[in-house]
Parts: C-alpha cells; structure tokens; sequence
C-alpha cells in the first residue's frame, strides 16, 4: 500500500471517533468557559494537551479550586493507561524509525489504540497513524473551537445521545475480533466484571481500567489456549474487519 | 492559576507517558508469554474500557447506556457491517431515550 492509501485508510476508519470526539470536546469547551479559562486558554488546552477524560477532570478540579500541582499529578494518573497502549501499538511498529513513532505517539488515545490495537501487525504504520492523528487531533480541537464560540449548538437530546458513541465503536471493533472464540469472549466478560467490581469498591476508573485489564490479560496468558496465536488477530475476523471499515466511507 | 502553563505541564505529563513505549519496545526482547500477553491487551483494555462506563451514558437511568450497547453488539455480529453504520445506529436509538 502506498503511504496516502495508508494515509486516507488511517483517516477513513476514525471517522466513527469523530461523532465522539465533537460533541465531548463541545462540552469540554463549555465546562472550560464555565469555570473561568478564556477562550484562548481553552482552546490552547485542547491543542496541547489531547486527552479527553484528564482535560474535563482538570476543568473539575479547576472549579473546586485544587492546586496547580494536584491537577498536573491527576493528569498523569488518569494517563497512565495510554503507557500499557501505547506499548501494544509500538510493538506491532517495529521498522518504524524513532522519529516516526514519536510523532505517532502523540496520537496514543484510548481511540486510537481501539482502531490499532486488533489490526494485523503488517496494515499498521506510520502513516496510518498520522490518519488517525488528523482525524481525532482535528475533531478533538475542532470541536473545542466550536464549543468555546457556540455552546448550544447541539441540541440537547443529540449531545446526550452521542455519549454512546464512543462505547458503540469499541464495541464494534471489539465484538468482530472476538466472535469465534469462546474463551476470548469470557476473557472480555470476566474483565468488565473485574473493572465493575473495583469501580463498586470506589476504585477510580482510571485505575480500576488498568489493574482489571493487566490483571485479565494476566489470567488470559494461562486460559486461552491457541499458543502460536494467543487472540484470532490475523484470523478471519481480522480480515472482516477491514473490509467492513472500508466501507465507512460509502 | 496560569492556565496556559497548567496545559504545558499537562502536556508534558500526557505525551511523556504516551512517548515512552517507543524507546523501550525495541530495547526489551520479551518472552513468547509476555507477547502473548500484550497480545491480549488490547482485548482486556476494550473490555475494560466499555463496561462499566457505557452504563452511565444516561447519569439516572443505567438501561440508557445498556439499550445502545445491546444495539451496537447485536449489529457488530453482522459480518462486514461498516462501523460508522454501527454507531450511527446505537446514537439513534439511544437518543429515543433523550425525547
């Protein structure tokens, strides 16, 4: 494949990030304006910083009047996870020179690692990142601009609706990659109810996300069986998946 | 507080995790069960990463998040169903719910 059909495939297949990325960023925006940061500041944060979830918890402790040092420290902790990400992604990168995958780096969101992480290692490179990276950098900071100029531009029963989006397209890049194998899918399951268990307890879900799925795959290294191909990643349903995302477009 | 600032340690704090993996992934030869580990992650993360969040799409009514998730599953079970068709469609009939 050449370098703009990766390019144009990386920004195809995150067009479904973008019902998600808009109306939370809109949000953000709003929140941001509510709580005191100008227009500018809140449009700079999303430019900067491009992590959905740490920038909305800042704006909450912001409000509830933290330290400087409290919010950066929460930031850090709320990311964490994008390190175990991140890892899995540069893994199946490994021709890619230095400068390359940190280019791609900035682009390790939990949506980005959800469009890569079940791709077969040989479709994965830099410039289908970058695709990726256009699309969801672009919508997070697109959206943050909308919301700081106009903040009812969405209508309310839309904007509550398309909190789903996000949980609708892990599913559905979850669901296809796992649907011929049992033990995966009980795998997956027993990991919701671990993460389930630990948010009951009061377990913050930024923390709860990564001891339930390093403790899981943990468990999965034992349980499932196939050793040569641990997860049906270039399997059938890998090439299902493709071509079902290509079709995005139509 | 100085806002701007507050956003370039933010930054630093979030890419410094995110860059990381890319100088030790090369550096670090792993196990064939480490590998199958990682393999897994992506996985457990997704898992993770939808429940229980997708229960709180609607704050007061848990079955909000659960009705478009249902949706969402039932039509990723179609072979070759387009993403952006998935989604589209749990939005919908999740915003059912917000008339």
């Amino acid at each position: 494949m050449t370098r703009r059909k990766q390019f144009l495939l990386g920004m195809k297949r995150s067009i479904p990030v973008m019902f998600g990325f808009i109306p939370v960023s809109i949000a953000f925006a709003v929140l941001a304006g509510e709580a005191g940061l100008s227009t500018l500041e809140t449009i700079l944060m999303s430019v900067f910083v491009f992590a959905g979830a740490s920038q909305i918890m800042a704006i909450e402790l912001i409000s509830l009047g933290s330290a400087f040092f409290e919010i950066v420290f929460a930031t850090f902790i709320v990311n964490l996870r994008h390190f175990i990400m991140g890892t899995c992604i540069m893994r199946k990168m490994k021709k890619t020179k230095l400068h390359e995958k940190l280019i791609c780096s900035f682009g390790v969101t939990d949506e980005a690692f959800a469009l890569t992480a079940t791709m077969p290692e040989r479709e994965l490179s830099p410039w289908f990142m970058y695709g990726v990276i256009v699309v969801t950098y672009g919508s997070w900071v697109g959206g943050t601009v909308i919301g700081a100029f106009a903040s009812n531009i969405l209508p309310a029963q839309l904007s509550n609706a398309l909190g789903i989006a996000l949980y609708a397209l892990f599913i559905s890049i979850l669901v296809p990659s796992i649907r011929k194998n049992l033990r995966l899918i009980l795998l997956v399951i027993l990991t919701a109810i671990v993460n389930s268990i630990l948010v009951w307890i009061g377990l913050k879900s930024s923390w709860s996300i990564i001891i339930s799925c390093i403790v899981c795959a943990l468990f999965g290294v034992w349980f499932i069986k196939d050793p040569s191909e641990p997860a049906s990643i270039d399997g059938d349903d890998a090439d299902t998946f493709p071509k079902a995302s290509e079709e995005v477009s139509q | 507080m100085n806002y701007i600032a507050l956003a370039l340690c933010m930054m630093a704090v979030t890419y410094g995790v995110r860059l990381l993996p890319s100088f030790i992934t090369d550096k670090i030869k792993i196990s064939r069960k480490a590998e199958k580990f990682l393999n897994l992650i992506p996985f457990t993360a997704l898992g993770a990463l939808i429940f229980p969040g997708v229960l709180s799409v609607d704050a007061s009514r848990w079955y909000v998040g659960a009705i478009g998730a249902v949706v969402a599953i039932a039509l990723s079970c179609i072979k070759r169903m387009p993403t952006a068709v998935t989604v589209i469609a749990s939005v919908l009939v999740t915003m059912l719910f917000f008339i």
